[in-house]
């Protein structure tokens, strides 16, 4: 894995020497990854799959400004200075084609090293007892809820990368990735739905840590809803008091503020005017607050970006007003934010754009919602409401459960995300509704912040697939979130 | 690629005292160039200009023990030391008794997928994709269009596939493709195995700056409530058939997860709108999804899944063909060779008419935290234009909610020929909500 990556010092170094020599700056990229991927379905392992990806990109920025990438899956030197030599000259055709350039800032060099503490561990692992324990934790979800179809999965990656820069810049990181995860679907006679659930933690043996447990009550979760949403009738469309789960605030920070915040898209995006961010506007109400940072361990962590800058934390939103963007080196300048290293490549053949990694809603003074997030169901997140005081403003409340993804468009400002349950709670009964999209604006989302119940939950996972390339993305909130009725924001509706 | 070193590694290697019995490999090679525009900058480095080399293959060994492995393998390690990577390749065997066989030789069909001047471009002859780009670029200067991205490509890829069996085809082609985004919200291109025709590229230029304009004029006033929905070609797409194709795969199908059921299949009886059909056909010529053989070896050929509204067969790999006791079959590689029909095409100004007061969709978000088992759909429309008498007017924003299979079941379905489409439009009648109406 990283032994290989190790390797490229001088590579590295005579790379940086052949463009500087060229009047280029360059950009270079070395990636090696390896993910082995088991799923259990019935007692039996269903399908296994091994796989790797490694290469070299090497991004040259010509003295006009012009950009080329040219990638190669092998690490042998000959063909990739035959490679960085193509992607100079046509960098530099580039030059001669109509519009202007964007030349690199000049940056500090950065040498770091951080990698994975057990890289080890993940050769160790033993896809045969993998089947085995993930086949003791189907059974146990079944064994508590029977009657629906279960598949279980689980993926193990180590990511490396090693990125050079012809200014000295030489990074190598690692990023270790596992997870669970269980998909459920009901097998009545009837309609059918599927309804899934994940844990992720970086250690090869999250199968058997303590936080299985976690895992299987989550599973539980999903085989229950799965086998009650069919016959569960749609929700009425329009603007309601929602309570959302810290999974679906996860998707409300990421689709309707973390996307326009990346200053790629500031030239378009409903965050900026001619082209910089709206820095100190007031987008969301004066307890509210957008995050996004790395965090150790965490699906999406990310300690260095793809262009070899530390990544740094960012609030998006203080306190109700625009403060910071994600920005790489060419968008912080001309968007007028500071660098926080946000630029993330899926492979080392993508042109890094800057993306989210945790990226979470922070309430002043949430309300206690004691135990374990686990704990609560729609009766327990009802009683947290009515002690609260919220039924007694909001007779009924719409409590959407589970994040199944989102989607947004930056320049607009919509945004969309889903749910895997609805339950209507009122004061004298619960009630449980097909999922429906939630959408809206993003001013209005946020505005509508009122009250927060928990402590932050930042592991609510997912991918993210911005200009066609898919990284980890994750984040959460608080346990749950209130928010009240705003005509921008909207629950889809009934069939 | 060169494979010799790997065959004879397959032929010799011995891990936990099993050797490979049986083996099938995908060897793919391509090459590529990439003209990237962000916000109207060419070789931006968010969309630079790309050029990529790459080769790999895909594995799937069945061990002497019956156990089975599967994966990919790097050209880095098909040049290394292989007994290594096999190593790892044992390590991770499994028993899957379905996918334990490989398929032996057979013909395979003769189809166009080489197209000579996209081979040109796929090696750096940026000839017509530079001269496209700059037909965007002067175009869209002429209209008052705030900002636009996009990116002209073209690839030249060969694959071979071959067995222990004795199967061994290869196959070449090319594919070049555009895509254009402005204002940061509505788009359109095209992508085939050669570049599309001057006219047809012009005219596809002209018809998205023309919605670029129509979204920006306010639309009617319209109330919340069931309402004839013109879907577009690539709402279609993106939804319709992508939900459909979920429900028709082999895995779904067999692990029981989707709307359709294994004893539906070859049944008789139909379980959606009695004409409707989706067919496959990979070997018209020089479109996206033409191709000779799939992954497996399986030859192209004509192939149906829906016929008259009942089904005929899943989609079918070789490992879930066996689990279904089934042939395996063709699959779609793009979607301009399968072919979604039902009931005669409405001309589009007849489907105008006939959606008076109704809501042409162009684009949905959210297409993928759909329920596709179920076939519930909530999703957000952000782009759509109002159609006031058989006219389109402007823009109108809500969300679409209904079900899918209840709606391909209904007799006012109809289809709507779109210009230069191979997918239809669809109109129905399903709820929309307007973004500024009230619960």
């Amino acid at each position: 894995m990283t032994g290989e990556l190790e390797r490229l010092e001088e590579l590295g170094a005579e790379l940086g020497r052949r463009a500087r020599a060229a009047g280029s700056f360059l950009i270079a990229r070395a990636q090696n990854r390896s993910v082995r991927r088991l799923v259990v379905r019935r007692g039996t392992v269903e399908d296994v799959a091994i796989g790797s990806t490694s290469g070299q990109g090497l991004q040259v920025t010509g003295a006009g400004g012009r950009t080329a990438l040219a990638s190669r899956d092998d690490f042998r030197p000959e063909p990739t200075l035959a490679l960085l030599q193509r992607a100079i000259e046509a960098a530099r055709r580039a030059e001669s084609l109509p519009g202007t350039g964007c030349p690199p800032p000049s940056l500090a060099p950065l040498r770091r090293r951080l990698l994975a503490a057990d890289e080890a561990a993940f050769g160790r692992i033993r896809l045969d007892e993998v089947g085995r324990r993930l086949v003791e934790i189907e059974s146990e979800i079944l064994g508590r809820v029977p009657g629906v179809q279960l598949s279980v999965s689980f993926r193990a990656e180590i990511d490396a990368w090693r990125i050079f820069r012809s200014d000295g810049t030489d990074v190598l990181f690692s990023i270790p990735r596992c997870a669970l995860t269980a998909q459920a679907t009901s097998d009545d006679d009837g309609a059918r739905h599927a309804v899934s659930t994940a844990l992720f933690g970086p250690e090869p043996d999250l199968p058997w840590s303590e936080r299985a447990a976690m895992f299987v009550r989550r599973g539980e979760w999903a085989a229950r809803l799965a086998r009650e949403l069919p016959t569960a009738p749609p929700h009425a469309a329009g603007s309601f008091p929602l309570v959302i789960d810290y999974a679906l605030a996860k998707g409300l920070a990421h689709e309707a503020f973390g996307h326009a915040a990346e200053a790629d898209g500031y030239r378009s995006s409903v965050l900026a005017r001619d082209g910089r961010l709206r820095r100190g506007d007031v987008v969301g109400a004066r307890h509210v607050s957008v995050i996004d940072e790395p965090l150790a361990g965490d699906h999406a962590w990310q300690p260095i970006s793809a262009n070899g800058v530390a990544r740094e934390r960012a609030v998006i939103v203080d306190h109700g007003r625009l403060e910071d963007g994600l920005s790489d080196l060419w968008s912080a300048g001309p968007g007028g934010v500071r660098l926080t290293g946000a630029a993330r490549a899926e492979t080392f053949r993508h042109a890094p754009q800057p993306r989210m990694t945790n990226i979470r809603i922070e309430v002043d003074s949430p309300l206690p919602a004691p135990g374990a997030f686990e704990d609560y169901g729609p009766a327990e997140v009802r009683q947290l409401l009515s002690d609260a005081g919220v039924l007694r403003r909001h007779p009924r409340v719409a409590f959407l459960s589970g994040y199944s993804g989102g989607q947004v468009n930056p320049t607009t400002g919509d945004f969309v995300f889903n749910c895997r349950a609805i339950y209507e709670l009122g004061r004298d009964r619960i009630v449980l509704h097909k999922p429906a999209i939630f959408s809206g604006s993003m001013f209005g989302a946020l505005q509508s912040v009122r009250e927060a119940f928990g402590p932050l939950q930042l592991d609510a996972i997912g991918y993210c697939g911005k200009w066609g390339q898919s990284v980890p993305s994750s984040g959460g909130s608080h346990y749950f979130l209130v928010l009240d009725p705003h005509p921008a924001v909207r629950l889809g509706g009934a069939a | 690629m060169k494979l010799d070193r790997l065959l004879a590694a397959l032929a010799s290697f011995r891990g936990d005292g099993a050797a490979v019995r049986d083996w099938s490999l995908l060897a793919t090679e391509s090459r590529g160039l990439t003209f990237g525009v962000k916000d109207r900058e060419l070789g931006n480095p968010h969309a630079p200009l790309a050029l990529e080399e790459s080769g790999d293959v895909r594995y799937r060994l069945v061990w002497s023990d019956g156990r089975v492995s599967r994966g990919n393998l790097e050209r880095r390690q098909i040049e290394g030391d292989l007994s290594e990577t096999l190593g790892y390749a044992r390590a991770a065997a499994y028993d899957d008794p379905d996918a334990a066989w490989v398929l032996g030789s057979r013909p395979m069909p003769e189809v166009a997928m080489l197209d000579d001047d996209a081979a040109a471009l796929a090696r750096g002859d940026t000839g017509l994709l530079a001269d496209r780009l700059e037909r965007v670029r002067s175009r869209i200067e002429r209209e008052a269009i705030r900002t636009w991205s996009g990116s002209f490509s073209a690839h030249d890829s060969t694959a071979r596939v071959l067995t222990s069996a004795g199967l061994d085809a290869q196959a070449r082609g090319t594919v070049v493709g555009w895509h254009v985004v402005v204002n940061g919200e509505i788009g359109d291109g095209f992508s085939a195995r050669r570049a599309e025709a001057e006219a047809a590229f012009e005219a596809r230029l002209e018809r998205l700056l023309e919605l670029a304009r129509r979204l920006e004029r306010p639309g009617p006033t319209i109330p919340a409530g069931a309402r004839p929905v013109l879907l577009a070609p690539r709402v279609v797409e993106a939804y319709v058939l992508g939900t459909l194709l979920e429900n028709l795969s082999g895995p779904t199908v067999a692990h029981g997860e989707g709307h359709f059921r294994r004893e539906q299949f070859g049944s008789g009886h139909p379980v959606l709108r009695e004409d409707l059909e989706l067919r496959l056909d990979p070997l018209q010529p020089l479109r996206r999804g033409t191709y000779r053989f799939t992954a497996e070896g399986v030859p192209a050929a004509p192939c149906v899944f829906i016929e008259r509204g009942r089904l005929v067969q899943p989609l079918l790999d070789l490992k879930y063909a066996r689990r279904l006791g089934l042939d395996p079959t063709p699959l779609p590689l793009g979607l301009d060779t399968l072919h979604f029909a039902g009931s005669p095409p409405l001309a589009l100004p007849d489907a105008l008419a006939a959606a008076d007061d109704g809501v042409l969709v162009l684009s949905v978000l959210g297409v993928h935290t759909q329920d596709d088992g179920s076939g519930d759909f909530s999703l957000a429309a952000p782009q759509a234009l109002g159609i006031r008498g058989g006219a389109l007017a402007g823009r109108l924003r809500g969300t679409l909610s209904g079900n899918l299979f209840r709606l391909l079941s209904d007799g006012g379905l109809r289809f709507v020929a779109f210009e230069d489409e191979p997918t239809p439009g669809l109109l129905l009648r399903c709820r929309f909500d307007p973004q500024d109406s009230r619960a």
